[in-house]
């Protein structure tokens, strides 16, 4: 059964608009003029309990009205939504205390002067966690993302990657049913986007939590989601399992090969070379030509290493907002 | 129940929180002592020997830091800054975190103030009776939510204008003028002490002021909490009104 349910989902910006100079500056104040943004236009989609879904677009293609619209921020222009059978943007408690959304512009928000176990105790309070549940989530989510050194410091005073940390665990404390997470890797060094794909991982497999994520970071989305959602220019281009996205919208794959001698082959003839260093080379075939070239190379080359892979979802990605392939699941 | 433990927590919270700021804290307290005492320096100058002045204004020292309210700073920035998407994310209605960080405000500008009042207190003359002061202590109450009222109604100005300051900066020179530090109402001139006691400003500062000095019989006692309790549903209904136009606009054109 679906968890989030989207019908139509639209929301369009007013934006005032005038020329330039003054003359434009003065006749504004009377007459102010305005033209529709439209952020995101008629989208629908469904996500079903325990699911991981990555919503993916170029900056300005609408991931983070929708998260807000779904979060209760923001109420659409039109359309239907529901999470966890509420209308979000009634903002009801029951909602609320079920869902949690977490930006990684801003991962906590609030009074910055408390120490993280200030803030925990605040949450605690909120959301009416009772003092069992909260110690073993607290101590639960200290070990996850290795929070301790972090427990007496105010919030104020975290690096980036430490305050995702403490919003995580401020967010998850109260175990939301479904997790708005947008562009969490944002401005995170490696070891912290690791440490975040793989807490973020480990905490849905365990609790079964609903999940919608934006990133911009392909790593993520391929770490963490099984279906993808892409969104451009407010419309949804594509909503399927990532294995798909490659199928229907790349009809090639890329061969990789590693030759055994000194030979120089012209590689041209298998494939369009994409990538090419000493004795290695990786070749760009159409889908239903790989057979054939895999028993071409076996045949004419002495081989030492071959691999196939669908294209990097970059490059699918990519060519999806740039040439409008859109094939939906 | 609930909202009242919610205030309780959110309180909790702010005062926790300012306590880190504690020289700001002073600077604040020390700017709303100034009119109050600068009133009472003034009008003990200009009516020598009238003990019911010196009480009137420190009083009204009291009250002041009782009743302070800086919406503009703190609500009407969250709405600048975005920081009220996280209050609309949260189980409670956002006005709780607002009254929350008024409450821990008031509380702090108390203890702050405190050696103040009673310098104040020592270097004056005063003559507080008991009866009147637990008399003027409701006028206080409803002075409070009055001036939060008002504060926080203009602070909602930040959903429609960047200048959200400015508005609540006017309506901060409407107390001073008419809410009794400029002059007491009671001293103001016939004609315009009727308009004064009838505003909603003297019934935010200066009216529990008045009864704890003395100033005013029975009837004017009766009369100022009858101003307070029709200002209170007009102050909140128009905050209500206001919030709920201004939180469809934000929720409109974008958190």
């Amino acid at each position: 059964m679906a968890l989030i349910s989207v019908q139509g989902l639209t929301m369009t910006y007013q934006a005032p608009v005038r020329q330039a100079g003054l003359k434009a500056a003065v006749v504004s104040l009377f007459h102010r003029e305005y033209r529709a943004i439209n952020a995101v236009q008629g989208i629908s989609f469904e996500v079903d309990a325990g699911e991981v879904v990555g919503f993916i677009g170029p900056n300005g293609a609408g991931k983070t009205t929708t998260l807000k619209m779904l979060s209760g921020i923001l109420q659409p222009t039109s359309g239907e939504a529901r999470v966890l059978g509420c209308v979000p943007w009634k903002r009801e408690p029951v909602f609320l205390r079920q869902i949690a959304m977490i930006r990684g512009s801003q991962p906590i928000g609030g009074a910055g002067e408390l120490t993280v176990l200030d803030a925990l105790r605040f949450q605690q309070l909120l959301y009416e966690v009772s003092h069992s549940e909260f110690q073993r989530n607290v101590a639960e989510l200290t070990e996850m993302l290795d929070l301790q050194p972090l427990l007496e410091r105010q919030v104020r005073a975290l690096s980036l990657g430490e305050r995702m940390r403490a919003g995580l665990a401020l967010a998850l404390l109260y175990r939301p049913r479904v997790l708005f997470l947008d562009e969490p890797t944002l401005g995170l060094d490696v070891t912290a986007v690791r440490m975040l794909r793989r807490f973020v991982a480990d905490y849905t497999r365990t609790t079964g939590a609903t999940m919608l994520l934006t990133s911009h970071y392909m790593a993520d989305v391929e770490t963490l989601c099984k279906r993808i959602m892409l969104i451009d220019k407010g419309q949804l281009a594509y909503n399927g399992d990532l294995a798909g996205l490659a199928i229907t919208n790349s009809p090639y794959k890329v061969v990789k090969v590693a030759v055994a001698d000194e030979a120089q082959p012209d590689w041209s003839s298998f494939g369009e070379v994409v990538e090419a260093e000493e004795g290695k080379v990786a070749l760009r075939v159409l889908r239903q030509e790989v057979p054939a070239v895999i028993t071409r190379l076996l045949a004419e080359l002495s081989i030492a290493d071959l691999s196939v892979e669908e294209p990097p979802l970059e490059s699918v990605i990519d060519q999806v907002f740039r040439e409008g392939v859109v094939r939906c699941a | 129940m609930r909202l009242i433990q919610l205030l309780a927590i959110n309180t909790w919270r702010e005062f926790l929180q300012w306590m880190a700021w504690r020289a700001f804290l002073i600077t604040m307290v020390i700017n709303q002592a100034v009119t109050p005492l600068l009133g009472l320096a003034v009008w003990s100058a200009a009516l020598p020997g009238r003990t019911g002045i010196s009480t009137y204004y420190v009083a009204l020292l009291v009250v002041q830091l009782m009743t302070v309210s800086y919406e503009h700073h703190t609500f009407a920035n969250g709405i600048y800054s975005g920081e009220v998407s996280h209050e609309l994310l949260k189980p409670q209605p956002v006005v709780i975190t607002t009254l929350g960080t008024n409450l821990a405000l008031r509380i702090w500008h108390l203890l702050v103030g405190l050696p103040i009042i009673i310098v104040a207190g020592l270097i004056a003359p005063l003559s507080f009776e008991l009866r009147l002061v637990l008399l003027a202590i409701p006028a206080v109450v409803l002075a409070a939510a009055l001036r939060f009222l008002f504060t926080y109604l203009l602070a909602l100005s930040a959903f429609w204008m960047q200048q959200a300051h400015g508005v609540v900066g006017f309506g901060e020179s409407l107390i001073f003028l008419l809410g009794g530090t400029a002059a007491p109402v009671m001293l103001f001139p016939e004609q315009l002490r009727a308009v004064g006691e009838a505003l909603p400003f003297r019934a935010m500062l200066g009216l529990p002021a008045e009864i704890a000095a003395g100033s005013l019989n029975g009837a004017q006692i009766v009369q100022g909490y009858a101003w307070q309790c029709i200002w209170l549903p007009v102050l909140a209904l128009a905050a209500i009104i206001g919030w709920r136009r201004g939180v469809r606009r934000y929720t409109a054109v974008g958190g």
